[in-house]
């Protein structure tokens, strides 16, 4: 919607540059911080702008242990990743399994399965995270990467959402399958994962988000160094160590936290919006 | 090729509603059946039943000397045509007529070579890299009934498909379907509501009500010689005039063409039938009756004109060949030919 109102562009443009500039300060004070010495953090006010040391201080997050933590960056951004990827795929497998079970499939318990499923919206990681500890400890998954992946994997509201998306597949679509010989495999491979396209891109940008940004948890099964993730070290560097916070490090560690987050969100993007210019009709 | 027979069918769904009634039914070799009949009365079920999309709670079905009732759609060699398509919305043209093939285990260049082929049947050719949204409703409808041909079935089952059309593009692609089987020789079974489609693609026509067939047969003989009261009424557009005849009271059954009608049902309320375009203006003393004009529907080529006679409950519509101009309120003596004379009994059927 256009208004013809010179004063009101005026006002809104402000407004927006006013939001983005209290959006991007900090991120522009830990670019800057992060290329400074931490004598020059701690002996003079907060730099505006870059200093000399910014190669110096990622390639010494990147490569050695980091003081506090105990790992690299490096190690630390790996761990991340394989937790998020993990996540987020095992996420978007189950989840649509389950609805194509519970949409598609007539059996006894079908209506109960679902309301199972629904239910545990109710019930966020904190609420179960004693008795997951338990189970996860008894099978030996402390400090790896089931132990950090598998809790995480069920997802209701992916599950939920799937079940609105093939709810609207029309049932003629898998009739001619049916009568085209795809049997159910098939059918969720050939015909209703491409048309999930859509789905599927912004479904894996919503639960790698939600897998990179884990901190209780993580924190929580992981005592060996070797397997801290990224958010959960930033905690850890910004408190930890004996004396000094050494903001430059914590600073390029936050902006390395930030990169792979941004990659995903920019590929995915296009495919979501070319899905949904796709899949219509 | 193949023959289709339907034995005592009987569907039940699960909520326990019967929609099938048992139908039996004889499907020759290249044969094209039609059926039609009031919504609901279980086309689509009927259908979707031979198809192997609903299963049959009772009765049998027979391709051929096979008996299919528990095979899978895909096993029993049949190719379905959806009202509203169901193409595969993320696949070219070209991927939706081959994917039967390519489920079949057949080779690439087999399967490239049979979608060319009835690509090019259907004209369909420039087509084959689009995808469905791309295309018009008539290619679309098109490109529904490749899918179907393509892997050459031993029956075709068409559910409306050319309700989603135009007028003009649904007589076009009537035609062109009507070709199409005559040309290929496989057995078809086609439900629609329209009646011209009915009349003009039907080898046979099946008219079915409440899930029961009331009559099967070549369109015209539907038409000429209906077997119950129902099938009068709905087949012919305007539909049959049916006259309920109480014996003493309407002047009606005095007149010598039904005086002669088999005594028996007389005695109770009967039905008499003449199609509107059957009735004829004739001078009174040979007349069925005199109509009081009500309304007159010019439609050039001919005339309909609505009225009602002394006696008779039921609005009558005649059809009167051209131009006629008639006051509202003129008054009509209308006759028939005994021949298209129909009477029926109180339940309705034929004497
Ligand atoms: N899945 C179902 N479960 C229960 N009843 C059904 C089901 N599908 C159809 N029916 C009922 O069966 C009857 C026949 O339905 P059907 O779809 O065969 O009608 P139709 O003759 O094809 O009508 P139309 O001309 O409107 O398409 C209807 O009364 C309908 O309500
Ligand atoms: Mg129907």
């Amino acid at each position: 919607m256009r208004y013809r109102r010179p004063g009101l562009d005026v006002f809104s443009h402000l407004l927006l540059i006013l939001a983005v500039i209290a959006f991007l300060f900090p991120v522009w004070m830990a670019l800057t911080a992060a290329t400074h010495s931490r004598t020059d953090l701690y002996t003079s006010i907060a730099p505006l702008w870059f200093g000399s040391e910014g190669l110096h201080n990622f390639i010494s997050v990147l490569t050695e242990p980091i003081p506090g933590v105990g790992a690299s960056a490096s190690t630390m951004l790996l761990n991340s990743l394989v937790m998020s990827l993990g996540i987020a795929f095992g996420k978007i497998a189950i989840s649509m399994l389950a609805a194509y079970a519970v949409v598609f499939f007539r059996f006894p318990g079908r209506a109960l399965c679902f309301w199972l499923i629904f239910m545990t919206l109710m019930l966020p990681v904190e609420v179960r995270i004693v008795p997951t500890y338990q189970v996860v400890a008894d099978l030996h998954m402390l400090n790896s990467y089931p132990g950090m992946i598998l809790p995480l994997m069920a997802s209701a509201t992916a599950t939920f959402l799937f079940r609105q998306f093939f709810l609207t597949v029309p049932p003629e679509l898998l009739e001619a399958a049916r009568v085209d010989g795809a049997g159910p495999w098939k059918f969720l491979w050939d015909i209703l994962l491409p048309l999930s396209k859509t789905n599927i891109a912004a479904l894996f940008v919503i639960m790698f988000l939600y897998g990179w940004n884990q901190y209780l948890w993580p924190l929580m099964i992981t005592t060996d160094q070797s397997w801290t993730t990224v958010v959960v070290s930033l905690k850890q560097l910004a408190s930890a160590s004996d004396a000094l916070v050494p903001w430059q490090l914590v600073t390029a560690m936050a902006l390395l936290a930030l990169i792979p987050p941004v990659v995903v969100i920019i590929v995915m993007q296009r495919y979501f919006v070319k899905g949904l210019v796709d899949s219509e009709k | 090729m193949a023959t289709l027979t339907l034995n005592a069918l009987k569907k039940r769904y699960p909520n326990g509603h019967l929609t099938l009634h048992g139908i039996d039914l004889k499907v020759a070799h290249g044969e094209l059946i039609v059926i039609v009949g009031p919504s609901g009365c279980g086309k689509s079920t009927l259908l979707r039943s031979i198809a192997g999309l609903e299963s049959i709670t009772e009765g049998d079905l027979w391709i051929d000397d096979t008996r299919v009732n528990d095979k899978e759609p895909a096993q029993r060699d049949i190719a379905m045509v959806f009202q509203n398509y169901a193409l595969y919305p993320h696949m070219t043209v070209f991927d939706n007529m081959a994917y039967a093939l390519k489920n079949r285990g057949i080779p690439k260049q087999e399967c490239e070579q049979k979608v060319r082929e009835t690509a090019k049947l259907l004209g369909l050719e420039e087509l084959l890299e689009r995808r469905p949204r791309q295309l018009s409703g008539g290619q679309r409808q098109r490109v529904a009934m490749g899918r179907a041909i393509v892997r050459s079935p031993k029956v075709f089952l068409f559910d409306e498909p050319l309700s989603n059309l135009d007028a003009a593009l649904r007589v076009q692609m009537r035609l062109e379907i009507r070709r199409l089987l005559k040309r290929l020789g496989t057995t078809a079974i086609y439900v629609t509501h329209d009646q011209v489609e009915a009349m003009t693609l039907a080898d046979r026509l099946v008219v079915m009500n409440g899930g029961q067939v009331e009559q099967v047969g070549a369109p015209l003989e539907l038409y000429s010689r209906p077997a119950t009261r129902f099938v009068a009424r709905f087949i012919g557009s305007p539909s049959m005039n049916l006259i309920t005849l109480e014996a003493t009271t309407s002047p009606l059954a005095k007149h010598p063409l039904v005086r002669d009608m088999p005594a028996e049902p007389m005695e109770k309320a009967a039905t008499l039938g003449i199609r509107p375009e059957h009735l004829r203006i004739t001078d009174p003393l040979q007349a069925l009756f005199r109509l009081e004009v009500e309304m007159v529907e010019p439609l050039g080529a001919d005339t309909l004109v609505y009225g009602h006679a002394a006696g008779i409950a039921e609005q009558i519509v005649v059809r009167l060949d051209g131009i006629h101009p008639l006051e509202e309120s003129a008054q009509l003596y209308l006759g028939a030919e005994r021949e298209n004379l129909h009477f029926f009994d109180v339940e309705g059927r034929r004497v």
